[in-house]
């Protein structure tokens, strides 16, 4: 087990390295001057010099990016161009927003799949399955964009029981967390039908039968326990993806999350935060792939067994 | 396995919703709904609209402006010395005393624009104000500025919020925890989409709240998570407020300008006949009517009829598809040669909507156009780089009529000024030189009407509209009017009354 965790972390710090440099660069190549952002258009060509030079962007590319990689061990990413703010600080105060509704979600998304995902391959081309497979199907189909207000109209407006956006107390986390967790909740339903479908014609499960084990303890206890690795590979990326930020969700509901940010940074043109959310994005999908790896490995020990051969 | 993956599971989802959430309203607060938050709370740095609304209640400025958008006192009166030299005097009254309880003085007049003025400060504002030479304080209420070469508008462009000299030298952070002589003290700023302030008259609590979504905007306010909101709705929205008996919708006249631009040095968009065949193909009052939902009224000018440098004699310019046709046949087009125009606009789905339209009607005369929409950076990019044929943008916030200078003389092209048509004119270039010298207000604002009816004629833009100010609260929100230009200084006085 050492050797693997000690392996998947040093391909996590190449890639992280790779991740940074590249980052660094596109943002170079994009048309735009941060001089002028700053500035504004009606500064004399004389200020913009003098700022370049005071933001060493007059510098060789390479003389920047080894600043850039220097500010980030330093965990320096910057200031914003227009609130002046330190970028570090700017992402702390999205951070735990973002956290805290890619967890609801992920919860929302686990309670609603597994049921309907065992409930799918145990009664196979029943109703039942027919029917679990139509709600998967009605919940990845609809768009965040068109969820989210529907449920703020039935859920606040009407109804008045949650509030309509923000993140004042707890319940308000109910309504963003439902939106972004259907449309998860029906790929991950599909993926339990389809790997637990898989396991339920293997040989142990027959035996656990032939045991007279009841049905109940086979498919939760037996099946289930060895259709969860793909399951876990899919909820890993998918918590990737909620950590970098939800961009519709946190929009619609008013998130202040780092999908809100990076979008905002995007429209103002404020390229070293532009700079920070992408590598933050990237890094967390980079460490949420090497977690996923290690509770792989946790969850089935042939994985690391495979590896420290 | 099933009982390690529920442990990490109940880690993720029953601890992290737990870190923390957003603190909460107070129960008495005034809440206003924003489409964006507020950049920076520093003066010296804000250049987007919410910044700059929210910044002149919490600060005062010199000078203001009337309903003319004739410069007016405001924290100061002037006078002019000399063609180089203004004197300002400091008036007693509301807005002498900081929020920290120190008096506002004309050291910190000069405290605030000195480090607005220095180069290090990088201040976007800079540019407008690099004619003041040197700036003196005479006495506690009395402060000289010194300039370089005349201007004759120059009380107008001291809207810079005044900023307290101690804090200024003690490396105070403006820009997230304000510190001015404004109606409203700053009390906290706990996340990015949500500001509280305290009326300094009579503690009133004021929260401005981030809400992006103009749909979900509109809710909170139906259901009373929201107080008032001011624009950024599209008319659908508008209509439905209208008809919530709990809701009530206040129009005001607006002044930013919404406009077609046109690279002049295209051979196709160049020729005044084409411009002038666009300007006839647009039928702008069923835009207004149908799309707009009446929020606008057509414009002639960049500067709205009733501003002192406005000309209300202008005429409208027609709807009248037939005479597009005539002038297009002239210029050699027809239904065998049919001119091909790119339309560059924002990524905005609204002014998408409104390109569209202005597609089908500029087809209907025989034009075809082709639209692009980009991100807001891109397209902004690529009308400052002269890459379009035609674009729509708007003015906003326009008060003095040196924009004509700044947007129009052929000497500002990009990167100086913000001539993004490449517009050349003798006469325009004559006329915004001699209103710029000269000296007697009313014979200046004659030049800027005749240089309003030479840019109607050459049309290096089609006037569209000017949008209305739509500001809509809670039955039980009283006492504001929206402002022509969109501020919030209305939250001044606004008071919730009884159900």
């Amino acid at each position: 087990m050492p050797v693997f965790i000690i392996s998947r972390l040093l391909s996590a710090a190449v890639v992280l390295l790779g991740v940074s440099c590249l980052v660094f660069l596109l943002l170079h190549l994009v048309p735009g001057d941060p001089v002028e952002v700053m500035l504004g258009e009606s500064a004399h060509a004389a200020d913009r010099e003098a700022l370049r030079q005071a933001l060493g962007l007059n510098q060789p590319l390479w003389v920047q990016l080894l600043h850039f990689l220097e500010g980030l061990l330093r965990l320096d990413l910057g200031t914003s161009l227009h609130s002046k703010r330190p970028i570090t600080e700017m992402l702390w105060e999205r951070i735990p927003a973002t956290a805290e509704l890619a967890a609801a979600a992920l919860g929302v998304a686990v309670l609603i799949a597994f049921p309907l995902g065992v409930l799918a391959a145990v009664r196979k081309d029943s109703a039942w399955d027919y029917g679990a497979m139509g709600v998967s199907l009605l919940g990845v189909s609809m768009p965040n964009f068109w969820l989210g207000p529907l449920l703020i109209l039935v859920f606040s407006v009407w109804l008045g029981w949650l509030p309509v956006s923000g993140r004042d107390e707890l319940s308000s986390l109910v309504l963003p967390a439902l939106t972004l967790g259907t449309a998860l909740a029906a790929v991950l339903s599909r993926m339990v039908r389809a790997s637990l479908l898989e396991v339920l014609h293997e040989d142990f499960v027959r035996t656990a039968r032939a045991k007279g084990l009841p049905e109940r303890v086979v498919v939760w206890h037996h099946a289930l326990r060895n259709a969860l690795l793909p399951v876990v590979t899919i909820l890993g990326l998918q918590l990737g993806v909620l950590l970098g930020g939800a961009v519709v969700t946190e929009m619609v509901f008013s998130w202040p999350g780092l999908g809100e940010l990076t979008i905002e940074s995007i429209q103002r043109r404020d390229y070293p935060v532009v700079q920070a959310c992408v590598l933050l994005i990237s890094v967390t999908y980079v460490l949420v792939n090497t977690a996923t790896d290690l509770l792989y490995a946790w969850l089935d020990p042939r994985v690391r067994l495979g590896t420290d051969k | 396995m099933p009982r390690r993956f529920g442990m990490v599971l109940l880690l993720l989802i029953g601890v992290l919703p737990l870190l923390s959430c957003g603190g909460k309203s107070a129960p008495d607060s005034l809440r206003f709904g924003l489409a964006s938050a507020p950049v920076t709370l520093d003066p010296r740095f804000a250049t987007d609209a919410t910044s700059a609304r929210i910044n002149r209640l919490l600060y005062r400025q010199l000078v203001e402006f009337d309903a003319a958008q004739q410069p007016i006192a405001g924290l100061a009166e002037w006078m002019r010395l000399a063609p180089l030299h203004y004197r300002f005097h400091l008036l007693n009254g509301e807005g002498r005393g900081f929020h920290d309880g120190g008096r506002l003085t004309a050291r910190d007049v000069k405290a605030t624009y000195d480090s607005l003025l220095d180069t290090k400060t990088a201040s976007p504002h800079r540019g407008s104000l690099e004619m003041i030479a040197s700036i003196a304080v005479i006495d506690e209420d009395t402060v000289d500025f010194h300039l370089s070469r005349p201007d004759v508008l120059f009380p107008g462009r001291l809207v810079i919020g005044i900023l307290p000299a101690a804090a200024i030298a003690a490396g105070h952070t403006f820009n997230q925890a304000a510190l001015g002589s404004g109606p409203y003290a700053f009390v906290a700023w706990p996340e990015p989409g949500r500001l509280q302030l305290r009326r300094v008259g009579d503690g009133q609590r004021l929260e401005f709240l981030q809400v992006r979504d103009p749909t979900v905007r509109i809710l909170k306010l139906q259901r009373g998570e929201l107080d008032m909101v001011q624009n950024d709705l599209p008319p659908e929205m508008i209509r439905y407020a209208e008809a919530r008996p709990e809701l009530r919708v206040q129009r005001g006249r607006g002044s930013n300008f919404a406009y077609l631009g046109f690279n002049m040095d295209d051979p196709l968009v160049g020729q005044h006949a084409v411009r002038e065949a666009i300007a006839h193909a647009l039928d702008r009052q069923a835009i207004i009517h149908y799309v707009l939902g009446d929020a606008a009224r057509p414009a002639s000018a960049l500067l709205p009829p009733e501003h002192w440098a406005g000309n209300p004699a202008l005429p409208l310019l027609a709807y009248d598809p037939a005479r597009a046709r005539t002038l297009l046949a002239e210029a050699g087009y027809g239904e065998g040669k049919r001119p091909r125009i790119e339309y560059k606009t924002s990524s905005d789905a609204f002014r998408l909507r409104l390109a569209t339209i202005i597609q089908q009607q500029l087809g209907e005369v025989g034009i075809d156009v082709e639209l692009s929409s980009y991100d807001w950076g891109t397209f902004y990019g690529d009308i400052k780089a002269g890459r379009f044929q035609m674009f729509s943008l708007a003015w906003v916030g326009v008060k003095t009529p040196d924009i004509f200078h700044y947007a129009l003389h052929s000497s500002q092209v990009p990167p100086i000024g913000a001539n993004r048509g490449r517009f050349r004119s003798r006469a325009a270039d004559e006329l915004i030189e001699a209103a710029a010298g000269e000296e007697d207000p009313a014979r200046q604002a004659a030049y800027y009407r005749q240089l309003q009816a030479v840019l109607l004629a050459e049309l290096p833009y089609v006037p569209l509209w000017y949008e209305d100010q739509v500001f809509v609260a809670r039955r039980t929100i009283a006492g504001y009017t929206p402002a022509v230009d969109g501020n919030y200084d209305g939250l001044a006085v606004v008071r919730r009354t009884a159900e």
